[in-house]
């Protein structure tokens, strides 16, 4: 299963797609578990110049509670810095926070398949 | 310290009026994200993994209270109210949001700072001695050499697309306190037989993934040729540096494939073809910038009842005077080190309310200077012993009094993967781990003088090389894992540290640490530090001592 994310713009904000908009919350990422539909999203999502910077897809994984990003450094992205419990999305709390910061395990330092499949 | 003249605000402002056009074409999709890049990145605004992320160029780590107020003022308006201070004496802040990058670099412009060459292939921020005109082992003020590198430096046309990044320390005192060894180029002063200054000049030090320490290329270089001679030096490596290979493109890779006499017959061969008189600086110029760094200090006893007294009275007070405070050229003066480095805090975090807390104490009691050191603290350089009871509580209720300078809870961490694009792992969870096994001031001077250096990646801002213990954040099958060397050393003994062993997870290292620490502490001879030991010992006890569980 993947999702695709990038940086907002105007802030820099982590944010997921979900049919055509950018949400701020991993838990309401459109999760997409066809290649092609991914891969077009992917594409479209990189002609919105003046919205997103550098979209790209990652692998999510089914952790106890729900789908989680399968790589360590987007748990971070979608979470905060984690010496600043206050700062960045933890911060509003709820239980798809608590999900994601109780995921461990099959961490890779990049979540960016094109970056792996070029490994 | 150096003031902007009327050229060098309207360079500042005209370059921040430049930017916010620019930014303006980007959010309007008139240029590219890849068109984009390079000039934000020229203006020290990176993209990181929350967020923008900008870097303040502070040079040679000099800061008035104006400055630190303005970088207060920032870090509340725009960012989350604190900033981060970096080893190589800048301050990123990690919140910052495109559309205000533009009135934070007008804001800064207004108080003589900027963020150009926080970046890109250029030569970078100069650092300098952070103790520069108050300490006692000074033979001169190296600020007035780092600030005629950074006047020549700025904007360089024949050397704003160098092959890699260029660092430049400068030091003028007998000891270093600048880690010169690990810079690309390291200037040494000394006085040469007639009592002429000059410089001993190293090149090709660095870190990242290939560590090396510089050799030196010139035993003495007269002073007044400096310019020349560094631009010898850079010809030399525009020419022949690794373009073709990010990971060979710094000039420690080229000194080390020519050898530093080769390359030092290029450099001297280059300098003889160039033009001395029209590149050096006159010595009018040096004079006026010289004259900007003289500090206003009065003749004063060498001691004060009032620090002798309250330092009986009072245990935490002897322990800040011992720990935090320096000797100073003039009699009655202190230098104090102000410690960003409480345990379990994130090392070199200052929030907005501390920096003006600093910043006023500096306009009241140091000359109006606060420096910043590369080991992630700021200093006071020049404040009279009977005020020192003073800044002390002022300090403390600010909680920047932690008595820790040099010692094992005084830990250099990089931003790590809680914020870098770059990073591989969590540098800072790491560091306060560590540091809150030795929150007790007691113990951490029972241990004495540790270095612990830690980067999240093999880029290595936090020094970890040179660490008396470097740690090193590493993806390991899918997982954080630390790999741990000894004997670092960024100093007079400068030395790379060596492997402990197989790398560790991240709930283990903490723990490692404390262990080499037991072992130092029950092999220690009278007099030595923990390298001291290292040195002595060899790693054979102290791997013996985190490895255990595995046999």
């Amino acid at each position: 299963m993947r999702a695709l994310t990038g940086s907002r713009l105007a802030d820099g904000e982590a944010v997921f797609w979900n049919a055509g908009r950018w949400v701020e919350r991993f838990a309401q990422a459109e999760l997409f578990d066809d290649v092609a539909a991914a891969e077009a999203a992917e594409a479209d999502a990189k002609a919105q110049l003046t919205i997103v910077v550098d979209p790209y897809l990652i692998d999510v994984v089914e952790s106890g509670e729900g789908w989680v990003p399968l790589s360590y450094r987007e748990r971070v992205r979608a979470l905060g810095p984690t010496n600043h419990p206050q700062h960045g999305k933890q911060a509003e709390g709820g239980a798809d926070i608590e999900a994601l910061a109780q995921a461990s395990g099959a961490a890779r330092s990049t979540g960016r398949l094109s970056l792996i499949k070029r490994k | 310290m150096y003031r902007y003249d009327a050229i060098d605000k309207d360079f500042v402002a005209d370059r921040a009026a430049e930017f916010r056009e620019q930014v303006a074409r980007r959010m309007a999709g008139e240029i590219t994200e890849d068109q984009f890049k390079p000039i934000r990145l020229m203006n020290g605004l990176y993209l990181q993994l929350h967020a923008y992320m900008l870097r303040i160029a502070i040079p040679y780590g000099t800061l008035n209270s104006a400055k630190l107020r303005r970088l207060a003022h920032i870090a509340r308006t725009y960012d989350k109210g604190y900033g981060h201070f970096t080893t190589r004496t800048n301050l990123q802040l990690h919140w910052i949001k495109l559309k205000d990058a533009p009135q934070i670099l007008d804001e800064l412009a207004e108080v003589g700072m900027h963020a150009m060459q926080t970046s890109g292939n250029c030569i970078r921020n100069v650092t300098a001695d952070p103790y520069a005109g108050a300490a006692a082992d000074e033979l001169d003020d190296p600020r007035v050499w780092a600030e005629l590198i950074r006047q020549w430096s700025t904007v360089h046309p024949e050397f704003s697309f160098l092959p890699r990044k260029f660092k430049i320390a400068v030091t003028a005192a007998a000891k270093d306190r600048t880690a010169l060894r690990i810079y690309d180029i390291g200037l040494h002063l000394r006085h040469g037989r007639e009592g002429e200054p000059g410089f001993e000049v190293r090149v090709g030090g660095g870190l990242g993934r290939t560590p090396h320490l510089s050799p030196t290329i010139r035993e003495f270089l007269p002073a007044r040729h400096l310019l020349s001679y560094l631009e010898a030096i850079l010809r030399v490596y525009n020419r022949h540096g690794r373009r073709d290979n990010i990971w060979k493109a710094r000039i420690k890779i080229l000194v080390a494939s020519l050898g530093a006499e080769e390359f030092a017959r290029q450099v001297e061969e280059e300098w003889a073809k160039s033009n001395p008189a029209r590149i050096d600086a006159p010595e009018a110029e040096v004079a006026r910038i010289r004259a900007s760094f003289a500090a206003q200090l009065e003749t004063l006893p060498p001691r004060s009842e009032a620090v002798e007294a309250l330092m009986a009275a009072d245990p935490s007070f002897a322990r800040f005077v011992k720990h935090n405070t320096h000797p100073h050229k003039q009699p009655g003066y202190a230098i104090v080190d102000v410690s960003l480095k409480v345990p379990g805090q994130t090392p070199g975090d200052m929030t907005d309310v501390q920096m003006e807390t600093a910043a006023d104490l500096a306009e009241r009691y140091s000359q109006d200077e606060i420096r910043v050191n590369y080991t992630q603290n700021l200093i006071l350089p020049h404040v009279k012993l009977d005020d020192l009871p003073e800044v002390w509580r002022a300090l403390d209720a600010a909680g920047l009094a932690t008595p820790n300078i040099d010692l094992v809870s005084d830990i250099i961490a990089c931003p790590g993967l809680d914020y870098c694009a770059l990073a591989n792992a969590r540098a800072i969870p790491v560091a306060q781990h560590i540091a809150e096994r030795f929150a007790d001031p007691a113990r951490a001077e029972a241990v004495g003088e540790l270095k612990i250096k830690i980067s999240g990646c093999i880029n290595a801002c936090g020094h970890h090389h040179v660490g008396h213990i470097g740690i090193l954040g590493v993806d390991k099958k899918g997982e954080e894992f630390y790999q741990i060397t000894l004997g670092g050393s960024g100093e007079d003994d400068a030395a790379l540290g060596s492997m402990l062993g197989p790398a560790l997870p991240a709930n283990k290292v903490a723990e490692a640490v404390e262990q080499m620490v037991e072992v130092y502490l029950r092999q220690r001879k009278e007099g030595e530090r923990f390298l001291d030991t290292f040195r002595r010992t060899g790693v054979a006890p102290f791997k013996e001592a985190v490895y255990a569980d595995a046999h």
